[in-house]
């Protein structure tokens, strides 16, 4: 479970205060795959990290009794000076995994082959999104925090890492951010709008897409 | 084969907590040793080339040191801990900008970063006098008086940089221009750190006053522990102790006040 009770985000810049969120009530479930569609800017990178526990509310209290993954997305928590498998055991360490077993899950699921002992930054983008999903999925996550990183594989890739939040349903979910209304759709089976920094939530995913398109 | 996840071995926070700074201290090894098989050379090299020479001039200027003490150890010993001291404190500063994606982890927190960067750091530093001490013992007959004693004032000089770095690392978070301060700081505590001369050879009101920073009573103690009892050291364990807990404390509370105040954001 995961309860965000009454919270509050504000920035402080030249030009003043900036009230990103501006009081979310939300509760999410395990095995819920939840859509958050918004405008650039609207928040929704900002309403992740507040999700992830990597930074703090300014207002509000935020309730975690599911193991949060970091938000993935944009390749945050990848070393691109290392190489593909010195990232997986970075997150081994980190998370307390085997190594030997975390290294052939992440080498295998990311199907980088020989690039799987190069430098990151010699990565393509894609290359980058499929080991970044490789090391999420390593870590036996309760609940996904996704940042649009699913788009940047092929559809073969995309297919794969439906299956596997399929495999882990039961357990784990999934909170997706997004401004494409067809990725929310192919992912998500509820969803919200966050709009002027508040939460919408509706009960059908295609009910949310329309009320988006409608903005 | 893609349901067959790795699973998480169960332990204790403490055992948690190691595996996050372990991981964090390889992370920092590798990417400062870089990916040539040299790389673990060249990361001693800057403090052997530095100390190399600071020792080379004083010996080619013929500096005169009471009762036979060896100029070229005299001043490496005393350099290479300082250097310590300096580049943990030097690198404190900006430290928490610029491993800020390491917080996406929340697993991860600006102590253990801290703590992971200023090991390395320390042990580096350590290999290097231990190098040089083999050096001593093998071709100077300079075979070093109490060895553990050294290696303690090494782990409290780094006490007290870890925990300066820490406290100059979270005021910059509230007063940015503090980064400018940094380097003429460090700089300045050299002359005023006793690493390049004896208080024994101070006029006692000298003595006095210098004998207020906690690094002279280290290079003065470890001077004792490499040359013994040709030096005669002033030095106050308990002294340090102090500073070091302090500075810590302070530091480690400032980074819980810092913590809230960062942004992730690009």
């Amino acid at each position: 479970m995961l309860e965000l009770n009454n919270v509050w985000k504000v920035f402080e810049n030249r030009q003043g205060r900036k009230e990103v969120l501006r009081g979310i009530h939300a509760s999410f479930r395990r095995g819920q795959h939840v859509g958050i569609l918004g405008r650039n800017g609207a928040g929704k990178s900002t309403l992740l990290r507040v999700l992830a526990g990597v930074e703090a509310p300014t207002r509000g209290n935020i309730r975690r009794s599911m193991s949060i993954s970091w938000p993935l997305g944009g390749g945050y928590g990848i070393h691109t000076s290392l190489t593909g498998i010195a990232n997986a055991r970075f997150i081994a360490r980190l998370y307390g995994l085997p190594l030997q077993r975390t290294e052939e899950f992440v080498a295998d699921f990311s199907e980088l082959g020989p690039y799987f002992h190069e430098p990151v930054k010699s990565y393509s983008s894609g290359m980058r999104s499929r080991l970044l999903m490789a090391l999420s999925f390593a870590v036996d996550f309760e609940c996904y925090l996704v940042d649009e990183a699913l788009s940047a594989g092929d559809a073969r890739f995309a297919n794969k890492c439906l299956e596997v939040f399929g495999i882990r349903r039961q357990n784990a979910a999934m909170i997706m951010i997004s401004h494409n209304a067809s990725h929310v759709k192919r992912y998500c089976d509820t969803a919200a709008i966050l709009r002027n920094g508040m939460l919408e939530f509706y009960e059908d995913v295609d009910e949310a897409i329309a009320a988006y398109q409608g903005l | 084969m893609i349901g067959d996840v790795p699973r998480r071995e169960q332990m204790s926070p403490a055992a948690a907590q190691l595996g996050v700074i372990s991981g964090l201290f390889i992370r920092e090894m590798l990417t400062r040793v870089g990916r040539s098989r040299l790389g673990i050379l060249w990361l001693m090299a800057e403090p052997i080339i530095l100390s190399t020479m600071i020792s080379m001039l004083h010996w080619l200027s013929r500096s005169d040191l009471p009762n036979g003490l060896p100029v070229f150890l005299f001043y490496a010993m005393s350099y290479v801990p300082f250097m310590m001291f300096r580049s943990i404190v030097n690198r404190g500063s900006g430290s928490i900008q610029a491993n800020i994606s390491l917080l996406h982890h929340n697993r991860i927190t600006l102590l253990d970063v801290t703590l992971a960067r200023n090991l390395m750091e320390m042990m580096v530093c350590a290999t290097v006098i231990a190098l040089y001490m083999l050096v001593a013992t093998l071709f100077l007959d300079e075979p070093p008086h109490e060895p553990a004693l050294f290696v303690f004032g090494l782990l409290l000089s780094a006490l007290l940089a870890n925990g300066l770095s820490m406290v100059i690392g979270s005021a910059q978070v509230v007063w940015e221009w503090i980064e400018h301060l940094v380097h003429p700081f460090t700089y300045l505590m050299l002359p005023i750190s006793a690493a390049f001369f004896m208080l024994s050879a101070m006029p006692p009101a000298t003595r006095e006053l210098l004998l207020w920073n906690p690094l002279v009573h280290v290079h003065e103690m470890n001077r004792w522990a490499m040359f013994g009892d040709r030096v005669t050291p002033y030095y106050d364990i308990s002294y340090v102790l102090l500073w070091a807990l302090l500075l810590n404390l302070v530091g480690m509370a400032g980074l819980r006040v810092a913590r809230p105040r960062l942004s992730i954001s690009d």
